[in-house]
């Protein structure tokens, strides 16, 4: 997969991974924040899990 | 071979690229030295907690850091370029700080932008690290979590977009000025504790029934202290993030006025020294002398760049000696627990730095319009700093509180947040993990 959004370093600006594909960076931050607000939606459901024996 | 002589224009552009690389080295430096405020916190805490807390105080102090990096990367540093002039955001001047824009990652045309970005991210580290501190031993780590990515990637940025930044509105308008970040660091997050611990309410035996006040004794004081002296010493990457690096030019604070490094030097080290001093005299007591030199260098912070040393010396020493009595009153009269005294080293030192400069104001500012700094204009400052940071952190964790998400089950409090939550003991082969005793001989 060619992920590169340039071809040269000659005059090269933005040169991250897919700086040239606005929908996979889309994407790809879409998904980095429903994985971050998921762990802390699975943290609450671990600990909910962890005080059944102290309730 | 053939040596040609260089043209003025490329020397002009090897210097320029050099100055350049080296207010990128200077950050990063500054960067890695905040990180060890973080070594400090992690420290401090974890010693501060009973032995049967003690992991799950360190598991939330790294959370904490864990996840203030990607949510000020969503929104943090949009919030700071865009919200300065108060809650109507520039949609132009914060493009720059989007997640999805060309600044935002590897780019070979901006040798700034990543560089500030992480500084400003360990400042948030630093806020959240403050609210930790205030609610071990009982909050649950997901209320924990919510309430720190608020303050430290959404509430604590704007008002650093407000009071700490060259075009805030609070300097703009009021004239403000706060060099070491006393009012949106350190206060906001003093102040938000207070709200959360309010809501949170004291840990199982920490008051009897009739108001007595029980000392709950972490389970190594050489470890805090060991913590707090660190965070001390990261306080030179943080101060050094708040001076701003022109390359071929003197150094500026971040509202833009001309300053040096050289100031910061005297007074950071004379404000250290007052702090200590301080808090040695009302309290003889080495947790606090250390947290004295904290609550110094936080009541010196406003006016490092402005102060003659010897004051700043004593003001930082009215910080370091008043933030104990303050956390006295707090827990004796007020019924509030406070593990590690965050509202008072943080928010009523943070309110004691930004209103002395106010006492000894006069200085000019350069932002266009803005008036010369004054005693009103702190105060008033000041005071929106302290809503800022009480009215989300009360209003959010009242929420929670009422949906009974925000604190541990009684009876997971008492048999510990390790056993409950963390698999594994922090000291396996020596002392017993529970049940844990207290000073007054009661098991809690």
């Amino acid at each position: 997969m060619n992920v590169s959004p340039i071809t040269s370093w000659k005059d090269a600006a933005a040169y991250f991974t897919f700086a040239h594909s606005p929908t996979m960076i889309g994407v790809i931050l879409t998904l980095s924040i429903v994985i971050t607000l998921g762990v802390v939606v699975y943290t609450f459901m671990h600990e909910n899990h962890s005080y059944i024996d102290y309730k | 071979m053939e040596h040609t002589a260089p043209t003025l224009e490329s020397l002009h552009a090897m210097i320029s690229m050099s100055d350049t690389v080296s207010m990128e080295i200077f950050y990063w430096f500054c960067t890695a030295l905040m990180v060890i405020i973080h070594v400090g916190f992690l420290a401090y805490e974890m010693g501060a907690s009973r032995l049967k807390n003690a992991l799950a105080s360190g598991v939330k102090n790294i959370l904490a850091f864990a996840f203030m990096v990607p949510t000020f990367f969503f929104v943090g540093w949009w919030i700071y370029l865009s919200m300065y002039n108060g809650f109507v955001p520039d949609f132009e001047a914060g493009a720059a700080g989007l997640p999805w824009s060309e600044n935002m990652g590897p780019n070979l045309t901006d040798n700034a932008s990543g560089i500030f970005w992480g500084a400003f991210v360990l400042f948030a580290a630093t806020t959240a690290s403050i609210l930790s501190g205030a609610v071990i031993e009982r909050i649950r780590m997901s209320a924990f979590l919510v309430l720190s990515i608020i303050l430290g990637s959404v509430i604590w940025i704007l008002a650093a977009a407000w009071g700490w930044s060259p075009s805030g509105w609070l300097t703009k308008d009021w004239g403000f000025h706060d060099f070491g970040a006393a009012g949106c660091v350190h206060m906001v997050a003093g102040f938000f504790a207070l709200g959360v611990v309010l809501n949170l309410g004291p840990r199982i035996g920490r008051f009897g029934e009739n108001g007595e006040v029980y000392n709950i004794a972490g389970h190594s004081t050489p470890m805090s202290m060991i913590g707090l002296m660190l965070i001390v010493v990261g306080f030179f990457g943080f101060l050094g993030g708040c001076i701003i690096y022109v390359p071929g030019e003197q150094w500026t604070s971040i509202f833009g006025t001309p300053t040096t490094l050289s100031a910061i030097s005297f007074n950071t080290l004379m404000a250290i020294a007052g702090g200590i001093i301080g808090a040695y005299l009302s309290t003889r007591q080495p947790f606090w002398m250390l947290s004295g030199a904290i609550a110094g260098i936080v009541a010196a912070a406003p006016g490092l760049d402005l102060y003659y040393p010897p004051l700043a010396f004593m003001i930082a020493m009215i910080g370091g000696g008043v933030a104990p009595l303050v956390d006295k009153f707090m827990t004796h009269k007020l019924k509030v627990d406070d593990p590690v005294g965050a509202f008072s080293v943080h928010g009523i030192s943070g309110l004691i730095g930004i209103v002395m400069l106010g006492v000894f104001s006069g200085f000019p500012n350069v932002l266009e319009g803005a008036p010369a700094i004054s005693f009103m204009g702190q105060l008033k400052s000041a005071i929106v700093m302290a809503l800022l940071g009480f009215v989300p952190g009360f209003v959010l964790s009242y929420i929670l509180a009422k949906a009974g998400v925000l604190r541990v089950p009684p009876k997971a409090e008492m048999a510990g947040l390790d056993a409950v939550e963390v698999p594994m003991k922090a000291y396996p082969e020596s002392v017993p993990q529970s049940p844990d005793v207290v000073s007054f001989g009661k098991a809690v």
